[in-house]
């Protein structure tokens, strides 16, 4: 119990006297864990939530369209009942494709003769309102969210106007846009919205000779069975009619093209985010060993044995780590029916990330905790107490070329290129993450400088909810990308400063003055930027090719040759402050410090 | 001509009850070519008397003057500027740039001060082979022992031929032998004529220099002309009777 | 050992056993090793050569050592003399040590003055030696015994500056009392 609490009280002591870095570290793996199980949870996310509606609505298996309102349609349409393996049919339902008018302007829509009290097959479930009855429309939820209809507007539909009474969510049909379900005559499907009206107020529409579908909705004994049911429907009905199969898996794969962009957006953002949240966690870590060892020096000379250092040490960064995931996980619980389920057609009582996604994301942030920790740890275990209490001798092992070029330039550059060039790895780090935010700022411009150019459904130019989607998405990951590399500039920049304060003091006994030290320190800072963000910007107009279903490219937005001076111009910003800071600090005092 | 005089002195660090003065009220003339040590038990202020005098702090009262120009009333660039070209620095710690080979270290100054790349080069060669380590010029310091990174730090102190060496407990992390080396160059400079001002509580150290001054809590209780340099000439006779 | 003795009598007249008492505190631990006669047969020869004399206390009957000595004039002067001496060629540590603590206690010196003196002879000789040190070649045989020298001469410059700091803090709080 005493050990226990004396963990807690040395975690809790470097917490409040750290709290920086503590912060650093939640709030870079909070986002990398956000976004990854965000990517993580959208396979497959779109067809749980269909999967949710369609028991919800008792949808049916499949839904078989034939062109027109002919007997010879319905005939063949009735004897799918005595293909193999299926248990039950639906009444004969039509389908008018006749444009609405709200206050809006002209809308293409399907129109469905409903009845009053829905079969066993496909009930649609009323999300507000009430269902069809005579002289009252029920509009598709997605539909409605996109024209902005609510129950009690007016619609008219076919000359007549008609109150919105419900609105309403179905497994029955493709969401919106894409409800035409094989079209006027069995073409190719336009984008339209779904409206339910009373079959006797489409009895109109019938006379007036509107382009029309039938269609059945069928039950099959085995629901998995949809392939054996393709493969031997044809040859029951009549051949003359064509008619046109979609069974479930078809409409729940049709739902998931929204988040077809969006997934590698997430998938690979979130990996990305994750590399750029070890990447700075990494410099944060190495930044503190020396402090972190120190510590656990002092614990191992008041008699603390070397597991109980390295569960202090440990216990610190799993708990920031869980900390972190759990909030993680919380952003995506919340953003994930969004992302999902973006025309609103589907129901999303259940969104959030799933098991193996809270497992899996939990793993990340704890490997993430103990990579950073671990090293530390072990060291402090491996050296001897008294060893630990002096100040390590660093050893600068190789020098790369680019020190042998320095002696050129100004020598607080050349200081601050020596102290950069010590640490290859964390050059490349910084590189890294630099390019990473070149990708998403590269892929956020030529993205936007494509036109948006909506949804035609027919009178009206609709938003396009899938572009839409994507853009929104790929802003929110760039905005989570450029939060990390801040976050990362501040923590190199302010490790580098505090690992050069003794050389920097020393060129200043030397006769270096304030400013010339800061500005050595941040333009040095400068050097892995410049080739990161270069590279940063090929990198992503491949990706964005690569991801945008490989159109011919486009030629690159003039605004991309503005992302390298920007980069420069922040990291310069950002590396200055801890500069700043440091170079301020009396020289005297830093080399006192230095010398005990 | 005195190169640094120093009147009144004082500094004071903190605040109330923890006030502590570290220099309280001293004056000092130091004539050019003279090798002053200060001595005293640690704590006494010899070192912060040090840095004021090199400018590397600001003194709480009182003047210091360098080559007769005042300069604990100087911006931080001027300051900056009298450092790099008036005043050479050398501390217990050697404080070499670890990221630099000992010739860089030493053209380190030149550069600072303006000075072009061939003749820093030129320079630390020159001063390198004084001290006795021109084979050691591409080494980095980890590399090098305490005494070579210390003569190493002398020569970077001396890269702009400045007024005054100020040496901070120079030997405070050598051995015999290394102190010996140390000692021997600062010999070799007070001959010279360099003007060389040590802290130190090491008695070796002390015992070379012309004048001795011992410092106690902040203020100077004796202040001794050591015998001129006669060298060796036998004077210490009674040094062998000592065996008991 | 006479000095010392002598200097002890310089504050006050004293038995024979109070001398032996005072000069064994003085030596701390060491003074374990000091034989009680020795006290007795210095005193003698003290006597003998005029520098001391002693009469007889009648205030404690009971005690067979009834003998109170007390210096002579003579016995003053050697005593201010011994005070003032800088000893050459090296301090003897106990002598010296006996010095410090017979200054302090008859107030005839005073102890960081004698300090003060014998460091600045020491640091005399210390760069003597040092110089000499410094003028061998490198890694020279014949510098090592001069580097011998100069290592034991700072040694007991350090020596000398735990004196001073003890014997100054004594003086301040008699000073304060």
């Amino acid at each position: 119990m005493g050990r226990v609490l004396l963990v807690f009280r040395l975690v809790l002591g470097d917490l409040r006297r750290h709290p920086g870095p503590a912060v650093l570290l939640v709030v870079s793996t909070l986002v990398a864990t956000a976004v990854l199980s965000l990517g993580m949870s959208l396979p497959g996310a779109t067809e749980r939530l269909y999967l949710q509606t369609r028991a919800a609505t008792a949808g049916p298996d499949v839904v078989v369209v034939a062109p027109g309102t002919s007997r010879a349609a319905d005939a063949a349409l009735r004897s799918l009942e005595n293909v193999p393996g299926v248990a039950a049919r639906s009444r004969t339902y039509r389908t008018f494709f006749t444009p609405i008018t709200t206050s809006g302007g002209e809308v293409r829509a399907a129109v469905l003769g409903a009845d009053a009290k829905p079969g066993p097959i496909d009930r649609p479930l009323v999300t507000s309102g009430e269902w069809v009855r005579p002289g009252g429309v029920v509009v598709e939820r997605g539909f409605a969210g996109a024209l902005r209809l609510r129950v009690g507007d007016r619609v008219r539909v076919g000359g007549r106007s008609f109150p919105v009474v419900g609105i309403a969510v179905t497994a029955a049909r493709m969401v919106y846009p894409w409800a035409t379900m094989g079209g006027p005559d069995g073409g190719p499907s336009d984008r339209s919205g779904l409206v339910w009206l009373h079959e006797r107020d489409t009895r109109a529409l019938a006379g007036a000779d509107v382009p029309a579908a039938s269609l059945v909705y069928l039950r099959l004994r085995d629901p998995a069975a949809t392939a054996a049911f393709r493969a031997v429907y044809h040859e029951a009905h009549d051949p003359a009619v064509r008619l046109n199969a979609f069974t479930w898996p078809v409409i729940a794969f049709q739902d998931a093209v929204y988040l077809r962009d969006g997934q590698p957006i997430l998938i690979v953002g979130g990996w990305l985010l994750s590399f750029m949240a070890v990447a700075g966690l990494t410099t944060l870590a190495a930044g503190r060993a020396a402090g972190q060892i120190r510590r656990a020096g002092l614990l191992k000379v008041v008699g603390a044995t070397p597991g109980l250092v390295a569960v202090v040490l440990l216990t610190e960064h799993l708990a920031l780590a869980l900390v972190a995931d759990a909030a993680g996980l919380t952003v995506t619980r919340l953003v994930a029916p969004l992302v999902v389920n973006p025309s609103g057609s589907l129901l999303t009582t259940d969104a959030g990330p799933s098991g193996p996604v809270v497992a899996m994301t939990t793993v990340v942030a704890v490997g993430v905790a103990v990579l950073t920790a671990l090293a530390p740890a072990v060291r402090a275990l491996r050296t001897e107490a008294v060893a630990t209490l002096s100040p390590a001798v660093r050893r600068p092992d190789h020098l790369v070329l680019l020190s042998r070029l320095a002696g050129l330039l100004p020598v607080p550059l050349l200081l601050g290129l020596r102290l950069v060039a010590r640490r290859p790895g964390r050059v490349l780090l910084h590189a890294g993450g630099t390019a990473t935010t070149a990708v998403g700022l590269t892929v956020l411009l030529m993205v936007d400088a494509q036109p948006d150019r909506g949804w035609d459904l027919g009178g009206v130019t609709m938003a396009d909810l899938m572009d839409d989607r994507s853009r929104l998405l790929l802003l929110g990951v760039i905005t989570a990308m450029v939060t990390l590399a801040v976050v990362n500039t501040l923590t190199l920049t302010w490790t580098t400063a505090t690992e050069s304060r003794v050389t920097m003091a020393v060129a200043r006994t030397l006769g270096a003055t304030p400013g010339q030290v800061t500005a050595g320190l941040a333009t040095a800072q400068l050097l892995p930027t410049l080739p990161g963000a270069l590279a940063g910007i090929p990198l992503g107009l491949f990706t964005q090719w690569f991801f945008g279903h490989q159109n011919p490219p486009q030629p690159p937005a003039p605004a991309l040759w503005l992302i390298p001076p920007a980069l420069l111009l922040a990291t310069a910003a950002l590396a200055a402050l801890p500069a700043r800071a440091s170079a301020r600090r009396s020289v005297a005092e830093t080399l006192r410090a230095e010398a005990v | 001509m005195n190169v640094l005089q120093v009147r009144d002195l004082v500094k004071r660090h903190g605040r109330k009850e923890s006030l502590v003065r570290a220099v309280d009220g001293v004056d000092l003339d130091v004539p050019a070519g003279q090798m002053l040590a200060v001595m005293g038990p640690s704590g006494c202020g010899k070192s912060t008397l040090l840095h004021l005098m090199g400018g590397l702090e600001r003194p709480t009262g009182g003047q210091v003057w360098l080559a007769g120009e005042r300069i604990d009333t100087v911006g931080e660039r001027a300051l900056a500027r009298l450092r790099r070209r008036s005043v050479g620095f050398v501390f217990q710690s050697f404080h070499l740039v670890e990221e630099l080979t000992a010739a860089e270290n030493v053209e380190l100054p030149v550069l600072l001060a303006g000075g072009s790349p061939r003749a820093a080069r030129r320079r630390a060669q020159y001063l390198l082979d004084q001290v006795g380590l021109d084979h050691r010029a591409r080494h980095l310091p980890w590399k090098l022992s305490g005494g070579e990174r210390q003569r190493v730090a002398v020569a970077r102190a001396l890269a702009n031929e400045p007024l005054v060496v100020l040496a901070d407990e120079p030997t405070g992390n050598l051995d015999t032998a290394a102190t010996n080396e140390v000692l021997r160059l600062f010999a070799e400079l007070r001959a010279m004529g360099q003007t060389l001002v040590l802290v130190t509580h090491d008695g070796r150290v002390a015992a070379t220099a012309d004048r001795l001054i011992s410092m106690r809590d902040g203020a100077f209780v004796e202040d001794t002309w050591l015998a001129g340099h006669t060298g060796h000439t036998g004077r210490f006779d009674g040094l062998f009777a000592m065996g008991d | 050992m006479q000095d010392a003795i002598l200097a002890m009598l310089a504050k006050e007249p004293s038995h024979g056993y109070d001398l032996g008492l005072r000069l064994r505190r003085a030596l701390g631990p060491l003074g374990g090793s000091m034989n009680a006669g020795q006290v007795y047969v210095t005193l003698a020869r003290l006597e003998k050569a005029g520098l001391v004399v002693h009469e007889r206390s009648e205030e404690s009957p009971a005690r067979p050592d009834r003998k109170v000595y007390a210096l002579t004039e003579a016995g003053h002067e050697r005593v201010t003399a011994w005070l003032g001496e800088v000893n050459r060629p090296k301090p003897d540590l106990v002598e010296f040590h006996l010095k410090l603590a017979a200054a302090s206690a008859s107030r005839l010196a005073d102890p960081v003055e004698l300090v003060d003196t014998q460091r600045r002879e020491l640091l005399r000789r210390l760069a003597e030696a040092q110089r000499a040190v410094l003028a061998e070649p490198e890694g020279s045989t014949g510098g090592l015994l001069l580097e011998g020298i100069a290592l034991r001469l700072q040694a007991d410059l350090r020596w000398l500056e735990a004196c001073e700091r003890v014997w100054s803090r004594a003086g301040q709080e008699s000073g304060d009392a």
